[in-house]
């Protein structure tokens, strides 16, 4: 059976790991993915989930200290349209092997072509409009027409430039002076048919092409992502690829990356706002009460290992990895207990992720554990604290050892039915064979070399 | 068909890449990733007799006292057939992996060969006219088993001793 299942799964993660447009869009929200983290330890420094912190430092630091650092947290998640732009732009340029950064910053301008720039305020006068670029447009509503903008921009730049349609210098002028003029037609190309692009939507109902992308592809798009059965789909598929060898969350991220990122920055941007949080499944979601201690969750199944394996192999395979598998790095067992093509341990590798996001989703559900604030953690923060700092409740860093304990007492029996088969070859290594099973490198004989 | 493995630390299941300095050691007995190739080896009639593993670093700071141990210890167990390997995208142990395929086939009459993705590109430049190594994916990449199948395919044939230089083709870099 497992073989059939690899036959459908192979060519599909290879069709979607191997499609240019799907991996621009991965990598490039990886290119972002830095600034986020650190913007969200500037509004966790405004926001830390301690009573009366902000009161504390107020004393200290004046009324209105946390401006300063919503300041840079602004800076990063409010701009992410912006950021999806440069960085799918330059992703796909990379891809399709062209000018890498006139790729991205030509995404960029064609981006802010299309961007409405008509601000309506409330003047002293009554309601007036003026000419900038809203944060409204910039953050997380703008990130598929981004997407969309930087993948189409770049494509028709390297059509063009791949045309030839490019201004050639005489030999001895220097490649950057000769790559900024060949880059001056295909520029002009791409700025024209935007030109024209954002002329067409005013004609429209929808007036811009950000509504249009907004109403038609993104807000039904997050709709659909933003449900437990979607979710699901996601787990399954992150941990049933890893079975054959596939890096699934790689796979599974090419298209679900970007609904996962509006779904988190929406709640950053609400809970920088002090407003209430509108999306369980975030990012942090993802990493800190599913999938902790890396795919499968799989630092039960090390302390499973450490405490109750008694084949040498496991157990010390546990000791080795139990303090990567805190940080989440699961290398050493995917490869080396192994996960990858083993069918017994397939089972709890799938099954404990998914568990752990249906009883978190329902506990989210419930209130006995709040939202996730969308803070965006490294990935390797250690559980407990990643649950506390990514809510801002303790109690959702003790559920997160519950869940813990419970992936515990899932793995059990199927890493036990694994160390008995081992201990088995272990004694038989040692009763049948007559000789050690530790093969000692220290009494050989050289004298033939 | 008696198997003898080369691993690395990750794939002996001695760790990470923390752990680079494990010293040279063994098992008499299928350990690590070796279980990965076992349902591909039952095909050819093979069986894991012995897995030697070494850490990238303790080779790359021994590089000789490696080469001769390995080889000797290849040479007194006596296995039909040495698999270097699979090494993925692994630098450090691909070109251990290269190394000691080659320094086996040189030195005793027990065939070795070598698995590695194509990430590789210096080792399997200088290896590739040297040492049978056989295409397989990066860690996380698609076509593990099949390449895994590979490369206990190629082993069974060298073992026989059948003309495999059309099959070399298809498999190797």
């Amino acid at each position: 059976m497992l073989a059939s299942l690899e036959k459908v799964l192979m060519p599909i993660a290879d069709r979607l790991g191997k499609n240019k447009v799907l991996v621009a869009i991965r990598d490039g929200f990886l290119i972002s993915t830095p600034l986020l983290i650190v913007g969200s330890i500037f509004l966790l420094i405004a926001n830390f989930p301690v009573p009366g912190w902000s009161e504390f430092w107020t004393k200290y630091l004046g009324v209105d200290w946390e401006l300063w650092f919503i300041n840079v947290s602004r800076a990063t998640f409010n701009i992410i349209g912006l950021l999806t732009c440069v960085g799918t732009g330059y992703a796909y340029s990379r891809e399709i092997k062209g000018d890498k950064i006139q790729g991205a910053v030509v995404a960029l301008v064609a981006f802010i072509i299309l961007m409405p720039t008509r601000i309506p305020f409330e003047g002293v006068d009554g309601p007036a409009t003026m000419n900038a670029l809203g944060f409204e447009y910039v953050g997380s509503n703008g990130i598929f027409l981004a997407l969309i903008i930087s993948l189409t921009s770049v494509s028709v730049f390297n059509w063009a430039y791949r045309k030839g349609w490019t201004i050639k210098m005489p030999e001895g002028v220097p490649p950057a002076v000769c790559d900024s003029f060949a880059a001056l037609i295909p520029s002009a190309i791409v700025i024209g048919l935007f030109f024209f692009i954002r002329i067409g939507f005013e004609f429209t109902p929808f007036e811009t092409a950000h509504n249009f992308i907004y109403t038609v592809l993104q807000a039904p798009l997050q709709g659909v992502g933003n449900t437990l059965v979607a979710q699901i789909v996601y787990s399954i598929v992150c941990t049933l690829f890893w079975f054959f060898g596939i890096n699934g969350p790689a796979v599974a991220n090419t298209v679900f990356a970007p609904i996962t990122k509006i779904l988190t920055i929406e709640n950053l941007e609400a809970f920088q706002a002090g407003l209430p949080l509108p999306n369980i499944f975030t990012d942090p979601f993802s990493n800190f009460f599913t999938g902790f201690g890396g795919g499968g969750s799989t630092l039960s199944l090390v302390i499973v290992m450490l405490l109750f394996c008694k084949s040498k192999r496991i157990n010390q395979l546990g000791k080795l990895s139990i303090v990567p598998g805190i940080f989440g790095i699961n290398e050493p067992i995917i490869f080396g207990l192994p996960i990858v093509l083993n069918p017994v341990l397939i089972v709890p590798f799938i099954g404990v992720p998914l568990i752990n996001l249906i009883l978190s989703t329902f506990a989210t559900k419930a209130g006995i554990i709040p939202y996730t604030t969308g803070v965006s953690l490294p990935w390797t923060t250690p559980i407990g604290f990643s649950g506390y700092l990514s809510t801002g409740s303790l109690f959702a860093g003790l559920w997160q050892i519950g869940l813990l304990v419970l992936g515990c007492v899932i793995y059990y029996p199927f890493i036990k039915m694994l160390d008995k088969q081992y201990l088995k070859d272990e004694e038989d290594a040692k009763n049948n064979l007559q000789e050690e099973e530790d093969i000692s490198f220290e009494d050989l004989s050289f004298d033939d070399f | 068909m008696k198997v003898l493995m080369i691993f690395d630390q990750v794939q002996a299941g001695q760790g990470g890449k923390e752990n680079p300095n494990l010293p040279l050691g063994g098992k008499s007995m299928a350990i690590g990733s070796a279980s990965m190739l076992e349902p591909a080896l039952k095909e050819v009639n093979g069986k894991v007799v012995a897995c030697l593993y070494c850490g990238d670093g303790f080779f790359k700071d021994n590089r000789d006292e490696v080469k001769l141990k390995m080889t000797a210890m290849v040479k007194k167990i006596n296995p039909d057939i040495v698999i270097c390997g699979p090494a993925f995208n692994y630098a450090g142990y691909a070109e251990m992996c290269a190394v000691l395929a080659y320094e086996i086939n040189e030195k005793t009459n027990i065939p070795a060969i070598a698995a590695m993705s194509k990430e590789n590109e210096q080792t399997i430049l200088d290896y590739k006219d040297l040492v049978n190594i056989v295409v397989m994916p990066k860690k996380g990449g698609t076509g593990l088993s099949e390449s895994l199948r590979n490369i206990c395919s190629l082993a069974r044939k060298k073992v026989d001793g059948e003309d495999i230089s059309e099959y070399l083709k298809e498999i190797c870099y």
